[in-house]
């Protein structure tokens, strides 16, 4: 290329830089800029400070200070302790990961006029959240797992919350099956290879839906399980988790559990949306693309809750170790729990009520520990599949089930 | 000094050329956006600030990637942002 053309193609790209700047501070971000100022403002609370470490958004000034580790106002990740000793994890140490601002009650108004637009059916159709509330009843309980939880173990410089084991939860969910708002607009229509959902809080950002809305397409199969949620054990899903309506799709990462949900569609292709063409792929290192796996079914996995470091040391003599379980989009078989780093093994049992294979299982296993250091693993398996030992390296560091990274290392004293 | 005109020089990228206010809270700055993180509530590196802006994450575009900012207002952004953020 001569000096000239390498001038002419500098101009064309400066060019469209200058497109570019247009639109992100252009109209677009002073859209945002707009609606943002005047909506959700967030200032950081100093009422709970724990030592050392920052108060909790406004939006969820409601939680549990203790249970959560504040990597951002966006990014709230659980203690490993605090996921829950009963099985369920409570709504006040739930995690928070947030694509887009969680919406206020004045952005939602009357939540039983709340719509959702149901499409790619035979009769396309919308119905309020108070006619939602007439097709069916359901409850279910299934884990909610950020994509990247145990990004915070990987050894490359991973963008992102530094997620260890904490953006997981086990939620009971109530609401209407999918299947029961589809029958009511006559069933899905033959061609569809899809259900793609689609959130409404973009748009009070004022950014492009194509770069801003979270609508993420999972294959169509997932409608058999999946529910239109308006309750989160046992109150109504509080606006941080995207009420006053979520797609809950059982054995999915989290991100395919679509918050203020706006519209459900049966479509023969995938969402052409960032956050489904290019966002949440599983690419090696380097890679990237819409050609690689999306994060759709959870694979299987476990970790030790209890005794952790975060206990400190423990006592010498009888220990109970406990953890949680889940099979993935299969029901969790069995689980076996090493104290020597996974030399040795012992099959640990599962307590508690079995609340289906989306669920996780405690479970427990009483040992005697003398003084000096120990390493606690986890592996479980749902029959096929059991965990690996080591992580599978990719880029955005997606996915994180092996067992040795997520163990723990105490002392007996 | 130099490091001042770079501080200078990084509240007018962040607020103008590249529109960071738009989506991010930054005391510093003056910015009120809500979509991103708040920047007074994280601790960031030069090194880390690059990263994200050069390859973006979700809705934040690359702007390295993309060519939207030059290479050295990336390098001027970043120093402003690591300097402001988490005060």
């Amino acid at each position: 290329m001569s000096e000239m053309e390498v001038g002419y193609m500098k101009k064309i790209k400066n060019k469209l830089n200058v497109n570019r700047r247009n639109f992100l501070s252009g109209t677009a971000a002073l859209a945002g800029l707009a609606a943002t100022a005047s909506v959700v403002p967030i200032t950081i609370s100093n009422a709970n400070h724990k030592e050392g470490t920052k108060g909790l958004p406004n939006f969820i000034s409601w939680k549990n200070r203790d249970a959560l580790i504040v990597h951002s106002d966006k990014g709230i990740e659980t203690h490993r302790s605090a996921i829950g000793e009963s099985l369920i994890t409570p709504n006040r140490n739930v995690y928070i990961r947030n694509n887009m601002p969680t919406m206020s009650d004045s952005q939602i108004g009357d939540k039983n006029s709340w719509e959702v637009s149901i499409e790619g059916v035979k009769n396309p159709k919308t119905f309020s959240l108070a006619q939602l509330k007439k097709l069916g009843h359901t409850t279910i309980a299934t884990i909610l797992q950020c994509s990247g939880n145990g990004r915070g173990y990987f050894e490359h410089k991973v963008r992102g919350s530094q997620w260890k084991t904490g953006a997981a939860a086990c939620v009971i969910w109530t609401g209407v099956p999918v299947k029961a708002v589809v029958d009511a607009c006559g069933g899905i229509r033959s061609e569809a290879v899809f259900m793609t959902s689609a959130g409404v809080d973009h748009v009070p950002t004022g950014l492009a839906p194509k770069k801003a809305m979270v609508e993420r397409s999972v294959p169509k199969k997932v409608y058999l399980d999946a529910i239109l949620a308006w309750e989160m054990n046992g109150v109504p899903l509080p606006n941080a988790h995207g009420g006053p309506l979520r797609m809950v799709t059982p054995g999915y990462f989290g991100i395919n559990n679509v918050k203020h949900l706006g519209k459900v569609a049966f479509t023969t292709k995938e969402s052409a949306v960032k956050y489904m063409k290019t966002s949440y792929r599983i690419s090696p290192i380097g890679k990237k693309g819409p050609q690689y796996p999306s994060c759709w079914e959870m694979p299987v996995k476990s970790w030790i809750t209890r005794p952790t470091d975060e206990t400190g040391t423990v006592k010498a003599g009888k220990v109970q170790i406990v953890g949680v379980a889940m099979g993935g989009t299969r029901k969790v078989r069995s689980v076996k729990v090493s104290v020597d780093g996974g030399k040795s093994w012992k099959r640990a049992r599962f307590v508690g009520p079995d609340l289906g294979k989306f669920a996780w299982r405690q479970f427990a296993l009483e040992t005697t520990l003398s003084s000096g250091t120990y390493n606690i693993a986890s592996l479980a398996s749902n029959g096929p599949d059991k965990q690996p030992k080591l992580r599978m390296e990719n880029r955005r560091g997606y996915a994180h089930n092996g067992w040795m990274d997520h163990s723990v290392n105490i002392t007996v004293v | 000094s130099a490091d001042d005109a770079k501080m200078l020089k990084g509240l007018e990228i962040f607020n103008e050329t590249a529109g960071c206010a738009a989506c991010h809270i930054l005391k510093a700055a003056g910015s009120e956006g809500n979509v991103g993180p708040n920047l007074d509530t994280v601790s960031l590196t030069v090194e880390s600030v690059k990263e994200m802006v050069t390859y973006g994450l979700g809705v934040m575009p690359a702007y390295g990637e993309e060519g939207i900012l030059t290479k050295e207002e990336i390098d001027i952004v970043s120093f402003y942002v690591a300097n402001s953020a988490g005060k």
